[in-house]
């Protein structure tokens, strides 16, 4: 078992998400940023979808009630267990009693913090992901909070795997995303077809596990503020008249009423779950000839490590 | 019957939209829509099939399919279509409260539309509306068209938080917020009923097809 000492900023159950409900007004969920969410997994030695704590910023503090194994990925949180610095990117044994603390994301927004055998939370609907804005699947559907006790499956404690060097990717603050035009992309001026592949935007505090708000230039669009509700996905960029477009994320809107701009393509969504508010956000013109090949190379290197797992 | 065949075209990498053009809403674009939704249900190929007012968004796997042969695969599909069988769902009446701290917006509506509040309240409650569609969020209920002297554009900014049940207006549709959630639609009523409630045996109040009566009712109701 594992206790919540502190919650910090945001932290929540998250596995490899619910897809097949968007026509009910369900978004998939599940890890924001599923690559370093696997790799933790991985690490662990479980499956690459295996229930995990997803903090968001930092913040969170666990104390662990047996001896088991831990792996951490994602944003550099500065992890300590007893006050002793511990290295991210890696898995370590942990003793009855340990305390971990994670203090504030430097270069990303979340932290994945995946325990030997996964977590033992209820499915709903398939999948164990916390869904905040509908209060339902992971932990009582909320984000952990001080007191809660979350149950762990006791498996024989293992050694930790290493990840090869080369595989750990690099975050930073400054996130790049290939992207090919959307639906609406006629829609936008051409000054605004311009620069949406070229001046960077800056991620507002309106940035969430839904979507971020983006600060930059304005986007025009000759849109109609009538525009018919439509489809989204994760990676969709949409721009709502006031000229300041909102990027959807993994719990994002299943349909919005505004232009879709862009769409980033499948091999760069896991960087959506590393914009933090404050984070410098560019789109690259991708090519949609090329997009399968990219996916399929970054999945051919990955697989071969991580069983199962694709981008 | 004749609807105009649609636009089929890549949405990013690895989904396919089924796009039809029409200003307005069409109940023969809309059948035939859910009809051909229904039939790649049927066929166990795609990750998503989200269907709304005029067009179809499906999602596939990329690296078991190319780009290519999912719009192909759609695109034989809908020639395989016989017309649209009609469908007939139940009526669900949805008591709202219009106006005042339940209808932040109906003063932009009485402005632009230049009608009393209660003239609005009767216009929008006086007709039947189908739900097309559900949710770009869990429970949300886009409905067919309002009528024309209401029709009003949605916020420039969306409003960080709209309260669940509220009702809103958004260009010509008409639709029901099933959960609290940041939201651009002009906000003219609320309604008590829980549209989503994942605790419950049958989580959704409504599915597509069904169709919506608003009965204008009294504060008492909260």
């Amino acid at each position: 078992m594992i206790e919540v000492l502190n919650g910090g900023t945001r932290a929540t159950v998250q596995d490899a998400g619910r897809p097949g409900y968007r026509h009910l007004g369900i978004p998939q969920s599940g890890a924001a940023d599923k690559f370093c969410f696997a790799l933790a997994n991985w690490m662990a030695g479980n499956r690459w979808d295996a229930p995990a704590i997803e903090c968001a910023l930092g913040g969170l503090h666990l104390r662990f009630k047996e001896a088991t194994t831990i792996a951490l990925a994602g944003a550099e949180m500065w992890a300590q267990i007893n006050g002793m610095n511990v290295k991210n990117f890696s898995a370590m044994p942990v003793e009855a009693g340990d305390i971990l603390t994670l203090s504030f994301a430097r270069d990303g927004c979340r932290a994945y913090i995946a325990i030997a055998g996964g977590l033992k939370i209820p499915e709903f609907m398939g999948s164990c992901s916390t869904y905040l804005p509908a209060e339902f699947g992971g932990y009582e559907g909320r984000a952990l909070r001080t007191g809660d006790i979350l149950t762990t499956s006791n498996r024989p404690r293992e050694a930790p795997r290493k990840i090869p060097k080369g595989y750990a990717p690099q975050l930073s603050r400054h996130i790049v995303l290939r992207a090919l035009p959307a639906p609406e992309w006629e829609m936008m001026s051409a000054a605004s077809r311009r620069h949406l592949y070229v001046n960077p935007f800056i991620a507002t505090p309106q940035t969430d596990r839904m979507g971020s708000r983006l600060r930059g230039n304005k986007i025009q669009t000759t849109a109609t503020r009538s525009m018919t509700s439509s489809p989204l996905l994760p990676g969709t960029l949409q721009a709502p008249p006031d000229g300041q477009p909102i990027l959807m994320l993994a719990d994002g809107h299943c349909t919005g009423g505004y232009p879709r701009a862009l769409q980033v393509i499948r091999a760069d969504l896991w960087l959506l779950g590393q914009i933090a508010p404050g984070s410098q956000v560019s789109f690259r013109r991708g090519i949609a000839e090329n997009a399968p090949k990219i996916l399929a190379s970054r999945n051919s290197f990955y697989g071969g490590l991580i069983d199962g797992f694709a981008f | 019957m004749s609807v105009k065949s649609p636009n089929i075209r890549p949405y990013g990498d690895s989904a396919v939209l089924i796009d039809y053009e029409t200003p307005h809403y069409s109940d023969e674009i809309y059948n035939q829509l859910s009809h051909l939704a229904e039939r790649l249900r049927q066929q166990d190929k795609w990750i998503e099939i989200v269907p709304s007012y005029k067009s179809l968004l499906v999602v596939f796997d990329v690296t078991q399919m190319s780009m290519k042969d999912a719009c192909s695969v759609i695109e034989e599909t809908l020639q395989s279509l016989a017309n649209a069988p009609q469908r007939s769902g139940k009526i669900i009446e949805v008591p709202v409260v219009y106006g005042g701290e339940y209808g932040p917006d109906m003063d932009v509506i009485k402005k632009a539309s230049g009608l009393s509040e209660s003239e609005i309240i009767d216009k929008h409650s006086g007709q039947d509306y189908k739900v097309c569609m559900m949710g770009f969020i869990p429970g949300f209920c886009f409905l067919s068209e309002v009528p024309a002297i209401l029709q009003h554009p949605r916020h420039d900014t969306p409003r960080a938080h709209v309260e669940a049940g509220s009702v809103g207006i958004a260009g010509w549709q008409t639709g029901i917020y099933g959960l609290g959630s940041p939201g651009g639609w002009q906000i003219i009523g609320r309604t008590p009923l829980t549209l989503f409630d994942p605790s419950r045996e049958v989580p959704f109040l409504m599915e597509a097809g069904d169709t919506v009566r608003f009965i204008p009712s009294s504060k008492a109701l909260f």
